[in-house]
């Protein structure tokens, strides 16, 4: 894991996560930006895991091995079923469904930070 | 799970499939989601790496992440029979987080190591203790008029 890129996830999920509740309040379903940046955030999510992945192959080893990977697997997944979910019926609840997601996201990335630390 | 509006459900008449589901709803779906995934990830490591450690927790951590799967699923298909199976599960979730999180907090010894429902939740910005009460609030609200 690189942690700029860690925290840029972080920030990018942050910013997802007041998006959602604006468009909510506002009372509209979420636009073709907000439905792009949603897409961007999960690229970046997805670059992150890889690299995380990559160095986990590579030998390295974090505190908690299986919950790490658990949590690089489960921020992957999480903005494309949101996505799904939330465009299923369009309405204020589908930019609530997006910040749940987004979240997670930022509450999970902030988690691996954390247990990102050689074992031992 | 792209026919859940499509359940054939007999008599039911179509109002039935999906209040649930609708609006406010699929909030509530995406929040038990998460947690069903959350939840039953952190018991399978648990379980597989440290049962030993703390059995009664781990085992707990295992039933929530299940309560949470079959809340999940069935709140999303929203027919009659899932409504009920919603409400079962539902219960035992609000009486488990209220359980677990009292015992946690009387007998720390007992729970080593934090579960979802420890502590009330606090890991989870009580999240698990408020989710169960919106849940229930919600299959009230959505209740079939004249059922």
């Amino acid at each position: 894991m690189i942690d700029a890129l860690a925290y840029s996830v972080v920030a990018l999920a942050g910013v997802a996560v007041i998006w959602g509740i604006l468009t909510a309040i506002v009372n509209k379903p979420p636009g073709k930006a907000q439905l792009l940046y949603a897409a961007g955030l999960e690229a970046v999510t997805v670059v992150q895991s890889i690299i995380a992945a990559a160095k986990i192959i590579g030998g390295f080893r974090p505190v908690e091995l299986a919950t790490t990977i658990g949590y690089l697997i489960g921020i992957v997944i999480l903005i494309p079923i949101a996505w799904f979910w939330a465009n299923v019926e369009r309405n204020r609840f589908s930019g609530v469904v997006l910040a749940v997601a987004a979240l997670a996201v930022f509450a999970m990335t902030l988690r691996l930070l954390m247990l990102w630390t050689p074992a031992g | 799970m792209t026919d859940v509006h499509a359940q054939p459900t007999g008599s039911t008449g179509p109002s039935s499939t999906g209040p649930t589901t609708s609006g406010a709803g699929r909030v509530l779906v995406a929040v038990y989601g998460i947690f069903a995934l959350a939840a039953t990830a952190r018991a399978s490591v648990q379980l597989l790496t440290r049962f030993d450690e703390a059995p009664l927790a781990y085992l707990l951590s295992a039933v929530a992440g299940l309560v949470y799967i079959i809340a999940t699923i069935t709140l999303a298909r929203g027919t009659r029979a899932s409504r009920r199976l919603a409400l079962v599960a539902i219960i035992i979730e609000l009486v488990g987080v209220v359980t677990v999180g009292t015992l946690s907090v009387l007998d720390p010894e007992a729970f080593p190591r934090a579960t979802v429902w420890s502590i009330y939740g606090i890991g989870y910005g009580f999240v698990p203790l408020v989710l169960p009460i919106l849940g229930l609030a919600w299959l009230w609200h959505t209740r079939p008029v004249n059922d």
